[in-house]
């Protein structure tokens, strides 16, 4: 399970955080854990959105 | 007075010595002796698939609940002269391995590290592995070295072990494959498995070079199928040639340099910035040397500590959050305090190790 995390300074989406360590992922291609983020997408799950205002 | 000869890959020193890749960045194995141990700092690690154990080692697990433990010096043995560290692993049941299981200790190479080996070519090198391993259980071993991104090439080995809990050395040459496509940047490129117990449909002759997915060779011992067995490395290298040389034993502190491409702990003297009364963002420079990518973060300490620097600390109640980073370092996100002064500048220190967060960029 997944959820959004958001850049407190830009207000943008940067990067998801991995619920079962909360383990906070890039949006990076060459991310070992990104890679295994993308491939659970694919499998047609969703990520939690993120909270607002508040990282 | 008669001078040594060097060419491109081999060097003859004056009275008749030859041996292949003696200088430089001989051993393509990071942490081979076992001696860095960032995340867990001795504990023990159950051995789950892909968590990480000493550095760069990981393990390799599809058989769906841990099936052994991995520590470092786990049992305080002695160690092989010359070295002070071992990876060790314990059996935690008596398992049956599923056809379709792989279970064992690994580490991926990065493929800027071995792109001279020219694999996946005509050029390609032959390599040498070498390792001291010592184990409760005696018989034929077994590993292999794949193609770390697609597993396009694999090469099944075997090694004896010929005395219970004795270290024994162990030397393997193998030939450069011709076939498979070589990550040769900042992906996996060589993919070294030490097998614990792997299925039926995971295993096949040793010794020559295939595209089936042989991860280890037919018949090898499992450790995780006797309850309690006990299989312990270190001194592992993998260098360039046909001839296993004496252990590149690098400086602790390029070894942890090495190590901390892919994973590297930072806290005390960060400095940061409140966002709010609650949240501070703290500047995360990797001033040395970039990440091999953009790291993953998580938090090593829950109740991370501040200070306004002349009168008053805090204490977060949830640690690092979250951050935004680049390779080359970032920012990171502290939430929970209370009464911090929005806009105010506060430094990171007084926390239990040092270390706040963990940056992880593991192939």
């Amino acid at each position: 399970m997944y959820k959004l995390f958001k850049d407190v300074n830009r207000n943008i989406t940067t990067s998801v955080i991995r619920l079962s360590d909360n383990a906070c992922i890039p949006f990076d291609p060459a991310n070992t854990d990104y890679q295994a983020y993308l491939k659970w997408v694919a499998e047609g799950n969703t990520p939690t959105p993120a909270d607002e205002g508040t990282q | 007075m008669a001078y040594g000869t060097i060419n491109a890959d081999l060097m003859t020193t004056s009275d008749g010595v030859s041996s292949s890749g003696l200088y430089g960045f001989k051993n393509r194995i990071i942490n081979g002796a076992m001696v860095i141990d960032q995340r867990n700092a001795g504990a023990s690690v159950s051995g789950t698939t892909g968590v990480y154990t000493l550095d760069r080692w990981t393990v390799q697990n599809n058989s769906g609940s841990a099936r052994f433990n991995v520590q470092q010096n786990v049992n305080s043995v002695t160690p092989p002269a010359g070295y002070k560290y071992y990876l060790g692993i314990t059996s935690t049941s008596a398992y049956s391995v599923a056809a379709t299981d792989i279970l064992g200790i690994q580490q991926f190479i990065e493929g800027y590290n071995t792109a001279d080996f020219a694999w996946g070519t005509a050029s390609a090198t032959a390599i040498t592995l070498s390792f001291w391993v010592r184990s409760s259980l005696t018989g034929t071993f077994g590993g292999s070295v794949v193609e770390g991104a697609a597993g396009s090439a694999l090469y099944p080995f075997t090694y004896t072990i010929s005395a219970a809990n004795t270290w024994e050395q162990k030397t393997v040459t193998i030939a450069g494959p011709t076939i498979g496509t070589w990550n040769s940047t900042n992906g996996r490129s060589i993919q070294l498995l030490f097998s614990m117990g792997t299925g039926s449909s995971f295993t096949g002759t040793a010794g020559s070079w295939t595209t089936s997915s042989y991860y280890a060779p037919t018949g090898a011992t499992s450790v995780v199928g006797t309850n309690g067995a006990t299989f312990y490395i270190t001194g592992v290298q993998l260098e360039k040639g046909s001839t296993a040389t004496s252990f590149d034993y690098r400086p602790y502190s390029a070894e942890l340099s090495l190590c901390e491409r892919y994973c590297r702990k930072m806290g005390d003297g960060l400095f940061g910035k409140a966002a709010s009364s609650t949240t501070l963002v703290v500047q995360s420079p990797f001033n040395l040397q970039p990440m091999r990518a953009t790291p993953t973060i998580t938090s090593t300490d829950s109740s991370v500590k501040i200070s306004d620097i002349t009168s008053a600390d805090f204490t977060s109640s949830a640690g690092v959050t979250g951050g935004t980073m680049t390779q080359y370092g970032g920012r990171i996100t502290i939430s929970s305090f209370t009464g911090l002064s929005s806009g105010g500048m506060y430094i990171v220190y007084d926390n239990t190790d040092g270390s706040i967060v963990l940056f992880s960029a593991e192939l």
